[in-house]
């Protein structure tokens, strides 16, 4: 699909993965709509893509809301006139082990509350679910061609810490297979589904890492270093626009390896 | 240019260069809209988005104490469902297509 002249939404475009998704989009002639839980950020991106020369339009939207998501999709359609690429990026962290131990009794002196658990799938599992539900909706009805980019995370594989993280991770990256087999059983032909898995990517969830933590993870990284987001974006780009790339996840890591040399 | 208050938010829509331009303040809202489609168009299109962009939805205005119906001290003032922006998000999910 050509990228040129197509409309696009980006959740969690206000930073991050997904700002760099709307500049790249726009900058090969997309019209992206920009939704964000921040106003700021949204702000900032439309003025940039103003200054780019490029169409856009700003959303303050929470993904895990089905009004908010039928606002968004609405807003979009009715800007542009149409919706053809959907990229999900919206996602947050809230990183802790499932037990603590005190270190001089051995107890347990805490739990993962669901105050970290439940957020974490409602943005990142749950609102990447009502995204993609409502968008291909609309692309259905509509009968645009569409893409549907979901976001996974090489931690899919299963990060201490991040049980609930990569419980979500390892949910998005599914989605594909299942949303494209559901297509096809439905003779729905218009739109594809694909999961990009990112490496440790240079965003600001990770500037506010401990450095030399940050450090040792390069360390392990075949490239040398943390892949950029605009690194991302070129990824997504090339999914957009090969049409044989579907139901299926990319990861692009930069070749991160365990220690001692094998790629994970 | 127009200049209009909706919901206590003042917005302007001009046209800059080829397309249209929504602000909301001082803030740049859309940009590069609708180009290429009359002025009188594009306008009435772009107050139309301002308004599905913020829709009134549900405003929490309080407290008002002295208000029969309250839940402790806040008042819960409900949705504007009669006006015509107002978003079912249910109904205009599975009509929006129609409205194309």
């Amino acid at each position: 699909m050509e990228i040129k002249g197509k409309v696009a939404l980006v959740t969690g475009g206000g930073n991050g993965i997904g700002e760099a998704v709307v500049k790249f989009l726009v900058n090969k002639g997309a019209k992206v709509a920009v939704v964000d839980m921040s106003q700021k950020n949204i702000d900032r991106v439309v003025a940039d893509v103003k200054a780019m020369g490029g169409e856009a339009i700003g959303v303050l939207g929470n993904v895990t809301s089905e009004a908010d998501t039928a606002k968004f999709i609405k807003a979009t359609v009715e800007a542009f006139g149409q919706l053809n690429i959907v990229v999900a990026s919206a996602g947050i962290i809230k990183d802790q082990t499932m037990l603590t131990l005190d270190k001089e009794t051995g107890k347990v002196s805490r739990k993962m509350g669901l105050d970290k658990w439940q957020p974490v799938l409602d943005v990142n599992l749950t609102g990447t679910f009502l995204t993609i539900r409502d968008s291909s909706e609309a692309m259905v009805n509509g009968g645009w061609e569409g893409i549907l980019v979901l976001i996974s995370s090489i931690n899919k594989v299963g990060q201490v810490g991040q049980m609930n993280y990569s419980s979500t991770k390892v949910a998005d990256a599914l989605l594909p297979k299942i949303v494209v087999g559901e297509f096809q059983m439905r003779g729905i032909k218009n739109i594809r589904c694909v999961c990009i898995a990112p490496g440790y990517t240079a965003t600001p969830i990770l500037a506010g890492m401990n450095q030399e933590a940050l450090k040792a993870i390069c360390a392990d990284i075949h490239l040398g270093r943390l892949v950029q987001p605009e690194e991302i974006a070129s990824g997504i780009a090339h999914c957009i626009e090969n049409d044989a790339i579907n139901a299926t996840t990319l990861e692009i890591t930069g070749g991160l390896c365990y220690k001692g040399g094998i790629a994970k | 240019m127009k200049t209009f208050t909706y919901n206590d938010m003042d917005f302007t829509v001009e046209k800059v260069g080829k397309g249209w331009e929504i602000r909301k303040g001082s803030t740049v809202v859309a940009s590069g809209l609708y180009a290429g489609l009359a002025d009188a168009e594009a306008e009435a299109k772009s107050i139309a988005l301002a308004k599905t962009i913020y829709p009134v939805g549900i405003r929490i205005i309080g407290p008002d104490v002295t208000h029969p119906v309250t839940v402790g001290d806040i008042k819960y003032y409900g949705p504007d469902v009669t006006h015509p922006n107002f978003i079912y998000w249910n109904k205009d999910s599975a009509s929006q297509p129609k409205q194309l």
